[in-house]
């Protein structure tokens, strides 16, 4: 073992449930000495969980915490040679500064001098000297912040764990804290684990950052490992801003996404594997167009201060629009006493007229019958129709078991698909017919629509793939009235987001380019 | 809001007539010539000199105020813990147990007392309890441990519920902080719990201790007729003896007591712990 | 982490906190059934106080008052409490201070402070006490308790709502009932039943406001405690067994609702979801007070009675009267009759010479004096009394108080004396010593005194041998010696009506007692005896008159003749003890149940036995005297 790297914490195989629900799935981790740490991941991955774990204040289910060769996960908290740095602080309203932080070390029943001298010495790395006599309620965030710290670390603990504590603070005191708590950490030279949800912190201080999870340890490296090699998607996501492309491995050194070929320096895949692609924003550079491994167009570009952000779609997405024909409330009801029957008109695709049903037709008209006073349901007992396998308009009747009937029209169409032979795929929708009320009572109306237009997207070399869909309209949902509405459904395309200082136009069309080393190839999450 | 302000104006004028002016009719009262009428007006001392000459009536008013204080402290003592109790209770547990304990108070005051005296008389269940304790015979009703019972019982519920608001509010990572700061169980309640609750405990003896000195139904059912607290005494002067002006300056006297001792304890308070409402 | 054995001291600690909160309300409803009056022994199972309690309509109404009074209180109140808050909140910083600095004075102040202080602005500005003044007295005292509740919640309000409301074109009233008051509502909601809680169980302020014979729960059994009374227990159960119901409706009805709730979805929910907790708990308040308001209004007004629809306002002493008294005279004239009870003589004439309006008075004999003197009573019609005036004892008629019965009608009389227990007293003693027997420290601890002035006095006068009715200082000061010597060394206990039970009980050795509570005593307890001294005592009797001020003249009228008659008078004397004034029901029951106990039948022929008369400067130095000898004995039983 080496001198410098001694390890100071494990945690093994650590289980915690709240209520049946798992939060830490067995977590194995070492933590060496003098190290800033940070536990990185989303609110509920788990993170604070096992750093109360470490403080005393949770017992795991299963597992050790070895503390210093000890297990210590059954120890209560004062027994414990760790101090926390809590979320909001939990500074002691009814103390000063200077009795917060003699706390530790009155309990411990120093002598009023060495306490004295103990506090002074902490104000002083703590940049707060002369505060001691300040009621720590009317502090700002900031100096609060700092009493905390000075609070646990006037105790002279071999480990101190920070539970979120930046985050009740604005930006620029954030900055300031993040370099004033390197400097305390490299001053008193102990292992600080850090809780964070901030990625850009979490890059700043540690010398290690732990990826969580859902309860599961992602990776463990130091920044520059997770931001240059994340392990998969998910860390890839969530430390730093990314490009992330679904690829195939071709051979070692050899990827291929987006139906081209790039070199890159990744090992170790089996042949075609298929794998996630990502390339950093800054690794890729915009060139005239032609010259670059990819080509497409500049789709926008935002001035975010030290450089710009530019989108370039390299692939187009793809649209099609239809009608959308809205009727007055009540013109597809028709009611006899108690009785109520609904239906729409509706088009066909002449594809889909081989075999059809009395339930299709009921399905796309979505044809309803019911008792206005106890909205129970009825069946619809019949269906009489015209229909033919040929292009023209129909009739189709549907009655219910009171006899009640209504009439609705059946258009038998040759459907629109629109096919992106550079995109490889293909998208395709119908007219529909709607009732002003059905569209303002949608819960979700995008997601409706694409159920109304039968709107479908697809991948042309393979049609059981499907394509996710976008929905564009220009009518407001909330008061939309009788009349025919245009509705687009569009698939994106492949977008790259570049950090580039040079200014491009929108709508230019560029080259880009990448060395084969900002290519990281990481496996796909199993899910 | 400017439109809003006129919305104090109706309890303004009620707070005057109702409020204020009651206050005033007490001070002016007290300092007329004693007798019961308000036709000859003449200001005088006289009803406080009377007070304060009359080593009986400081006697009373000591004994009120000493009850009052046991009172305080026995309430405070029990009340405590079953507020500490209560508070570590899990939620639902504590909505029961504060239901529990409001419940009784919506059960007539009076009524309750009343039922405490078949209980504390002579071969009542109390002397029964006491008999198995191999003490025999004992004379609890009108006698001022009956006082004190009825007190207690009467005004516990205030004291546990101002606590218990208090300490179940209490930011729980406090307690976590003074534990990872090395603090035992016994050291964090010192430390930290019970400083930060003294508003609770400040109002709850406030509201014990405020009832307690000027009650006189208690005392008058549970004390027996020879069981005089000053409550007694102004009831006495208003409603048998009917010298309302010396009535009015005994309340004025212990208006102005009750009024410097809660100064007293509040500013207790503000030294200790904070927390403004 | 808590040890187990923490958690198990604390759990019992607070298992024994329930049992002291609940032991008494568990002990009032099993007394209730009680059998026999008793409140330590249960001897059976009876419903008989229910049935007092119910035949006892000014407690029904006690019932109804009580929750009257607090539901319109806590609406009233919070209603105000509520719209001030929010104009506080608006407001410059002086008028916050102010209202706050008022509103602390009842939450700061003793509560009797507050009371004598609204007692004194009604009397004060000639405002008749009763049902109006209680409530507003009600409301004072509440609206604090709800601004304090309410206060909070709007002080964390983000202050713009409102302007935002109204950017968005709300008018000022829309967006105070729209926007404020809905995000306020917790604390409207706790403000009303603190509220709620603090009208219902209020006595102290109810007792100094109130007037006309308007009771609340904690004023009747304030009047009524004095001697046991198991319908109290009933009375308190009824109240237990609504707090139930409520409680139960509160909790139970969102269950069911929610219930309901789930097979009406696809109908529509969204009504039931505005139900919140705060109309829950006003309808389980609605409940029970219709439940009460039909229990206490069950009987509609008598048809073709003379006086259906009239009230009387009677004062008179604590328990005086029969079980059958007031219902047989509603019965009779089908007027409704309002009993207010008085411990003594001079609580009665406090509250008449502040214009409390009554139609009929029972003071004693000299009090009939003073009033007289005082001009406050009106000169009875003979010939609307005569009648009644021929079927009373001539031994009470045409007293010197009241020579020829211008002004009053005999009620009950009697005499005062000693009750012992033969058990313990030596009759030697009593013979040899009369009432200097409360000095004889064999008896120390062992003896009560009955609180009124007159009749301490007397006995102290008399054990010194002077009249009762002296004006010499000298003898005055004598006296106050000879009681100040028996408080500071005899221990007594200094009581009222509660001697009667107490000395049935055989509680203590000796006590100072009316003939008719020795009459009642002595048919409870064959032990105990009444002896009266030979060194003379007080012959009281207790009259009916008119004030001046009495509102129905002519029901008063029925209220004399009627309870002159035997069987009223009957009914009165057997229940209560005191002699009746009623010749005939006299002697029958001196001869049937009160045979053998000499208390019933006053002694005549004792030349120093006396009546008292009102003289004004005795009757000052008497009150101060006495109330500085309970100070005194106050403060010797330390």
């Amino acid at each position: 073992m080496d001198q410098e790297k001694k390890k100071i914490i494990q945690f093994k195989n650590i289980v915690k449930k709240f209520d049946d629900q798992i939060i830490l799935k067995g977590i194995n981790l070492d933590i060496y000495e003098n190290e800033f740490v940070t536990l990185l991941g989303p609110s509920g991955c788990g993170k604070t969980t096992l750093l109360r774990i470490l403080g005393g204040f949770l017992e795991p289910d299963k597992g050790e915490v070895i503390f210093d060769g000890k297990d210590i996960a059954k120890l209560p908290p004062y027994k414990r040679e760790l101090n926390t740095v809590f979320q909001k602080y939990a500074l002691f309203p009814n103390m000063n500064v200077f009795d917060n932080i003699a706390f530790g070390l009155k309990i411990k029943k120093m002598s009023k001098d060495v306490i004295e001298q103990k506090v002074m010495k902490m104000l002083k790395l703590i940049g707060l000297e002369g505060y001691e006599n300040k009621d720590v309620t009317l502090m700002s965030g900031g100096q609060q912040q700092r009493v905390a710290i000075a609070r646990a670390l006037v105790n002279e603990p071999s480990v101190l764990l920070l539970d979120e504590p930046l985050g009740a603070l604005d930006l620029k005191l954030r900055k300031e804290m993040q370099y004033e708590l390197k400097r305390i950490q490299q001053e008193v030279g102990i292992t600080f684990i850090f809780v964070t949800h901030d990625q850009e912190e979490a890059l700043t201080m540690s010398d290690k950052i732990v990826v969580m999870k859902e309860g599961e340890i992602q990776q463990v490296g130091s920044p520059q490992d997770i931001y240059n090699e994340p392990v998969n998607k998910y860390v890839a996501e969530f430390v730093g801003e990314s490009n992330i492309i679904p690829g195939r491995m071709i051979q070692d050194k050899l990827v291929r996404f987006d139906d081209h070929n790039f070199e890159c320096v990744d090992v170790g895949y089996k042949e075609n594997e298929l794998v996630d692609v990502i390339i950093r924003p800054e690794d890729i550079d915009i060139v005239p167009e032609g010259q670059g491994k990819l080509s497409g167009t500049v789709e926008s570009v935002l001035f975010k201060g030290v450089h710009y952000e530019v989108m370039v779609e390299t692939v187009p997405g793809t649209h099609v629009t239809v009608n959308m024909h809205v009727n007055r409330d009540n013109a597809n009801v028709k009611e006899e006493g108690d009785v109520r029957i609904s239906a729409n008109d509706f088009y066909l695709d002449i594809e889909d007229m081989k075999n059809w049903d009395e339930s299709d037709l009921i399905a796309r008209a979505d044809a309803q019958a019911w008792s206005k006073e106890t909205d129970e349901y009825f069946p619809i007992q019949r269906v009489d129709t015209d229909l033919k396998d040929e292009i023209g308009e129909y009739e189709v009747t549907f009655h219910t078991v009171n006899g009640l009937s209504i009439s609705r029209r059946i258009w038998v169409v040759d459907q629109k698909v629109v096919e992106n032979k550079k995109a490889n795929e293909a998208v395709s929708a119908f007219n529909f017919f709607k009732t002003v009320d059905e569209i303002k009572e949608s819960p979700a109306l995008d997601t409706e629509l694409k159920t109304w237009a039968n709107a479908q997207g697809w991948k042309l070399d393979d049609e059981s793939e499907t394509v996710d869909l976008s929905v564009d309209y220009n009518f407001d949902p909330e008061h939309i009235k009788e009349g025919i509405y245009k509705v687009t459904f569009w698939t994106t395309g492949r977008e790259f987001k570049i950090h580039t200082t040079d200014y491009v136009e929108e709508g230019k069309e560029v080259g880009l380019t990448f060395f084969p080393e900002d290519i990281h190839v990481m496996e796909k999450m199993g899910f | 809001m400017r439109k809003f302000r006129q919305l104090t104006i109706p309890y303004l004028i009620w707070a005057l007539v109702m409020l204020l002016i009651p206050m005033a009719l007490i001070l002016m009262y007290s300092f007329l010539e004693p007798g019961n009428s308000i036709v000859h007006f003449r200001i005088s001392l006289d009803n406080y000199f009377r007070f304060f000459t009359d080593k009986d009536f400081l006697v009373i008013l000591w004994r009120s105020l000493l009850i009052a204080l046991k009172t305080t402290i026995i309430c405070l003592l029990l009340g405590y813990p079953i507020a500490y109790f209560i508070s570590r209770c899990n939620e639902k547990l504590q909505g029961i147990l504060i239901m529990a304990i409001t419940v009784p108070m919506w059960i007539n005051m009076l009524v309750r007392t009343y039922a405490w005296i078949g209980i504390l008389s002579k071969g009542g269940l109390a002397s029964w309890v006491l008999s198995l304790f191999g003490i025999k015979d004992a004379e609890l009703l009108y006698t001022e441990t009956a006082v004190l019972i009825g007190m207690v019982y009467n005004f516990l519920p205030f004291m546990i519920l101002q606590i218990n608001t208090v300490l179940s509010k209490m930011d729980k990572s406090l307690l976590e902080a003074s534990a990872d700061l090395g603090a035992d169980k016994f050291q964090t309640f010192w430390r930290v719990v019970f400083p930060l609750s003294l508003p609770g405990v400040v109002s709850g003896i406030t509201l014990v201790f405020l009832p307690a000195v000027s009650a006189f139904f208690i005392p008058k059912l549970l004390g027996g007729g020879q069981y005089f607290l000053i409550g007694n005494v102004i009831e006495n002067q208003f409603i048998t003896v009917g010298e309302w002006n010396f009535g009015s300056s005994i309340s004025m006297i212990m208006a102005i007591v009750m009024m410097l001792l809660m100064m007293l304890v509040r500013k207790l308070d503000k030294k200790s712990g904070r927390e403004d409402m | 982490m808590q040890t187990k054995e923490k958690r198990i001291f604390g759990k019992i600690f607070m298992a024994l906190a329930i049992i002291f909160f609940y032991l008494p309300i568990v002990f009032m409803v099993v007394f209730s059934f009680n059998d026999s009056k008793s409140l330590t022994v249960f001897t059976g199972f009876s419903l008989r106080w229910y049935e007092t309690m119910l035949k006892n309509h000014s407690m029904m109404e006690s019932l109804y008052v009580t929750l009257i009074i607090a539901v319109v209180a806590t609406v009233v109140s919070t209603i105000i409490g509520t719209i001030t808050a929010i104009g506080m909140v608006y407001s410059k910083k002086w008028v916050k201070r102010f209202i706050q600095q008022v509103n602390d004075l009842p939450m700061m102040n003793p509560e009797i402070v507050t009371a004598i202080g609204l007692m004194l602005l009604f009397i004060t500005f000639r405002i008749e006490r009763g049902f109006t003044t209680l409530l507003l007295a009600h409301i004072a005292f509440c609206i604090p308790y709800v601004m304090l509740s309410v206060m909070p919640k709007l002080r964390s309000l983000d202050p713009n709502l409102a302007d935002a409301a109204m950017d968005l074109g709300a008018t000022p009233w829309q967006a105070l009932t729209k926007v404020i008051v809905p995000q306020i509502m917790p604390g409207i909601v706790s403000g009303a039943l603190i509220a709620f809680t603090m009208s219902f169980d209020d006595f102290i302020i109810s007792y100094f406001t109130t007037g006309q014979g308007v009771k609340n729960l904690s004023i009747m059994v304030y009047t009524m405690s004095k001697r046991v009374n198991p319908s109290i227990n009933a009375i308190s159960t009824l109240v237990v067994v609504f707090i139930t119901i409520g409680l139960l409706l509160a909790n139970i009805v969102p269950i069911i609702r929610e219930k309901t709730k789930k097979k009406s979805q696809q109908q529509d929910g969204t009504f039931q979801k505005r139900m919140g907790k705060g109309p829950k708990m006003v309808i389980g308040l609605l409940v029970i007070v219709l439940a009460i308001s039909l229990f206490s209004y069950k009987k509609a007004a008598e048809d073709n009675k003379p006086f259906v629809g009239q009230t009387l306002h009677v004062y008179n002493w604590g328990e005086y009267v029969g079980e059958n008294f007031v219902s047989g005279f509603e019965e009779q004239t089908g007027a409704k009759l309002v009993m207010d009870n008085f411990e003594s003589n001079e609580q009665m004439y406090i509250k008449v010479a502040n214009n409390e309006s009554y139609d009929i008075l029972v003071p004693s004999d000299y009090m009939i004096q003073r009033l007289i003197q005082e001009d406050l009573l009106q000169p009875l019609d003979k010939n609307r009394i005569q009648a009644s005036l021929d079927l009373l004892d001539p031994n009470v008629l045409d007293k010197p108080f009241d020579p020829g019965n211008e002004y009053s009608v005999p009620y009950f009389w009697g005499s005062v004396g000693i009750v012992y227990d033969k058990r313990k007293v030596d009759i030697e003693d009593l013979e040899k010593e009369g009432f200097n027997i409360f000095l004889d420290p064999k008896y120390k601890g062992d003896i009560y005194l009955y609180d009124s002035e007159r009749d301490s006095f007397m006995m102290a006068l008399k054990a010194l041998g002077y009249s009762m009715n002296t004006e010499n200082p000298e003898e005055i000061n004598d006296a106050y010696n000879w009681l100040l010597q028996c408080v500071q060394t005899m221990k007594p206990e200094i009581v009222t009506d509660e001697i009667i039970d107490n000395m049935a009980q055989g509680r203590k050795a000796l006590g100072l007692v009316y003939s008719g509570d020795a009459t009642y005593i002595m048919t409870e307890n064959e032990n105990m005896g009444y002896f009266m001294p030979t060194q003379g005592s007080n012959l009281w009797s207790d009259g009916m008159v008119i004030p001046k001020n009495a509102q129905n003249v002519d029901l008063a009228y029925e209220f004399i003749n009627y309870t002159c008659q035997y069987e009223a008078a009957y009914d009165n004397s057997s229940y209560v003890g005191y002699t009746a004034s009623n010749m005939e029901a006299q002697d029958e029951l001196a001869e049937g149940e009160f045979a053998g106990i000499d208390s019933y039948v006053p002694r005549s022929g004792n030349p120093k036995d006396e009546v008292f008369t009102y003289n004004e400067n005795t009757r000052k130095t008497f009150a101060d005297l006495w109330s500085r000898i309970k100070v005194a004995a106050s403060n010797a039983a330390d």
